[in-house]
């Protein structure tokens, strides 16, 4: 293998640098600028570059797409989050075209001043009645991003405590930094860690957020939701689940991991993002009404930006409904069949690590195979996730299979084939 | 990368090098970091402290006999505009068994000295290091990944230091075998040390990243002489 990485750097030396090389650099010029855009069009000369590869399509189970030099290849998708495919559903577009009709292209203002329109109201109130609990309320952000950046900041104040699961997502980390409250973290999933941290600081006098997610997309595992809130109850922390990768899905009606572990009235804030299982984009927060009043003022990304844009928010208000419908019953027996199909053509030969969800990750190690292997699996036939250091740990990079409800048997079948053949050319089958 | 040997260029030879990155929390490190330069983060409020034991072989470094050395940095940002390193440090403690080789350091290399180390003890076998000096044990660090898998290279480091008010660079070049590696495990233990700046870690310090060289085989440090910033 040795020699392999030899050739590899004598023939595509862009492989050397890895994107936190280009974070930062000292001194009064922006070298990191120069430096990122020197490593940029080496893989763009190489034509390797198989980031933000236009997609000439719906996001569906086959796409097709157009790489930097013109080429256009047919491809299985498994890099979209459109778990349920409603982004091109035929009720979800329609809806979306009668609200574009009705409200125009653009909310055109803060949802607190003028940019609220009815559709905005009815998507908050059908988020309330999927959940089906008296006193809750829902608040609309035009991103998920947003969601937990607003509400971190609006409930957490300098001197006070964030405490985020290490995997925790890059908004929930923002939310904190932004809020200026003290930041710790605790070892993915690991409750006991969690008291340890929480021991340290002084939990008594102290305002505490814990954070963490219903689904990680790093490992495809469910949090661990019911450990987790009964050691931040015990010490009177406030908990918040980010369900971006769970709401719609998990959970006996979609609830959630909240609903799979009964602990929806225990948490005190849900998140959720529109872009992923609700085929959309924008985000809410689900909490006590109290709560998404105070925020609709004092969530800072929500006051400060527009509105949803209303065809969207018209759509999003029939995904919701489909959700909670025999349709999203059927969707998410689906989607856990399709899972766990694709699993089992891959477990026995590749490192798949902790996934239990409809997010499966491909361990294939060293860093310096991200940008070949995507161009590969592109050329060969699918489009994946990459996810590579340092978001994760040293050889531990890997491609992560967003498997949806709208895959057919064959689709996961081809997907598994191609996977593997890369397996065997980049050498990380398991018994290679 | 050809390094040609001159009066700015020392290259030492170095047959053990264990380096841990230890994550510590940012506000427990910025005071040691020049206003010119910024604290590299693995995460909101989480810093890294390298820390590298090394053995150098009688000859290593010009006529000094065998000694072994111990540094102590923070991992911040580097000066993209000299090229791309895999990381800058900002040296803030060196040791050694060497008088001599503190001397020179402080003279040629401007490196912050605080002292003789008492005691340093190499576990080849193990991959581990134990080193103290009279105000006690430093630390223990040893390998923490099951299996190693070098890698042949040379890489690239910026270090920074203090000369008097002004801050210095000096590109870094290593040439042998290394092997990196994440894995999450018991890599020792810190105290709260004079060397460390007395800064508390965990009772078990979390490892970001380790890098090891094959203990016995030669490697070579090209370390230029340092440059205003």
């Amino acid at each position: 293998m040795s020699d392999f990485f030899e050739k590899l750097k004598k023939e595509e030396p862009y492989t050397e640098y890895t994107l936190d090389m280009f974070s930062k650099s000292a001194g009064k010029e922006a070298s990191e600028v120069g430096q990122f855009n020197n490593w940029r069009n080496m893989v763009s000369d190489a034509d390797k570059y198989t980031f933000e590869v236009p997609h000439l399509g719906a996001q569906k189970p086959e796409i097709s797409i157009k790489r930097e030099n013109g080429d256009r290849y047919d491809l299985i998708s498994f890099s979209s989050y459109n778990y349920l495919g409603y982004s091109y559903h035929p009720d979800v577009i329609q809806a979306g075209k009668d609200a574009l009709d009705k409200y125009g292209l653009g909310a055109t203002g803060s949802p607190l001043l003028n940019g609220t329109f009815e559709v905005h109201k009815e998507l908050e109130q059908s988020i309330v009645d999927f959940y089906g609990l008296d006193g809750y309320g829902a608040t609309l952000f035009s991103s998920g991003y947003g969601v937990s950046l607003g509400v971190i900041s609006a409930f957490i104040h300098k001197n006070d405590h964030v405490i985020c699961d290490r995997s925790s997502h890059a908004c929930i980390f923002d939310g904190a930094i932004l809020s200026q409250g003290k930041i710790s973290l605790f070892k993915h999933n690991d409750a006991e860690h969690l008291e340890k941290v929480i021991q340290r600081i002084d939990h008594k006098n102290s305002r505490i957020l814990v954070c963490c997610e219903g689904v990680y997309s790093t490992d495809g595992d469910y949090g661990n939701l019911k450990d987790i809130v009964t050691v931040a109850k015990k010490y009177g922390a406030a908990v918040l689940v980010d369900e971006a990768h769970s709401l719609l899905l998990a959970g006996k009606n979609g609830k959630g991991v909240c609903e799979h572990y009964d602990v929806i009235e225990d948490v005190d804030m849900i998140v959720a993002t529109f872009s992923k299982s609700f085929g959309g984009v924008g985000g809410c927060l689900y909490a006590k009404k109290e709560l998404t009043n105070y925020m609709n003022y004092y969530a800072r990304s929500r006051m400060f930006s527009c509105a949803l844009d209303p065809a969207v928010t018209g759509g999003l208000v029939k995904a919701v409904e489909l959700a909670g419908s025999e349709d999203g019953d059927i969707k998410r027996k689906r989607i856990i069949e399709n899972s766990d199909y694709l699993r089992s053509l891959l477990q026995d030969k590749v490192d798949i690590g902790t996934s239990t969800t409809w997010i499966v990750p491909i361990i294939y190690g060293d860093e310096r195979l991200t940008l070949p292997v995507s161009d590969y699996l592109q050329k060969e036939g699918i489009d994946i996730s990459l996810m590579t250091f340092p978001a994760v740990s040293k050889n531990r990079s890997r491609i992560r299979a967003f498997v949806t409800s709208e895959h057919t048997k064959e689709q996961l079948d081809k997907g598994a084939e191609v996977i593997l053949k890369a397996a065997k050319k980049y050498n990380f089958l398991k018994d290679s | 990368m050809k390094h040609t040997p001159s009066e700015d260029l020392l290259v030492w030879e170095f047959d053990f090098a264990l380096t841990t990155f230890f994550e510590v929390e940012t506000s427990q490190i910025e005071k040691y970091i020049p206003k010119q330069l910024s604290p590299m983060e693995v995460s909101p409020g989480l810093g890294l402290i390298n820390v590298t034991g090394f053995n150098f072989p009688a000859g290593g470094l010009g006529h000094l006999p065998e000694f072994q050395e111990l540094i102590c940095s923070i991992i911040v940002s580097p000066d993209l505009s000299r090229g791309v390193p895999k990381f800058a440090m900002h040296v803030i403690s060196l040791a050694s068994t060497s008088q001599e080789h503190l001397d020179h350091s402080a003279e040629y290399y401007k490196l912050p000295i605080h002292g003789l180390l008492t005691d340093a003890k190499i576990d080849r076998d193990k991959v581990a290091i134990d080193y103290s000096d009279n105000d006690g044990q430093i630390l223990q660090m040893s390998n923490c990944s099951p299996k190693l898998d070098y890698r042949n290279d040379e890489r690239y480091f910026q270090a920074y230091t203090m000369d008097g008010d002004d801050l210095t660079i000096a590109n870094c070049y290593i040439e042998s075998p290394l092997f990196e590696h994440q894995v999450v495990g018991n890599a020792g233990s810190l105290n709260v040390h004079p060397f460390l700046k007395n800064i508390d870690f965990d009772v078990e310090p979390t490892p970001y990243l380790q890098m090891i060289s094959p203990p016995g085989q030669k490697g070579r440090q090209f370390y230029y002489r340092p440059e205003k910033f």
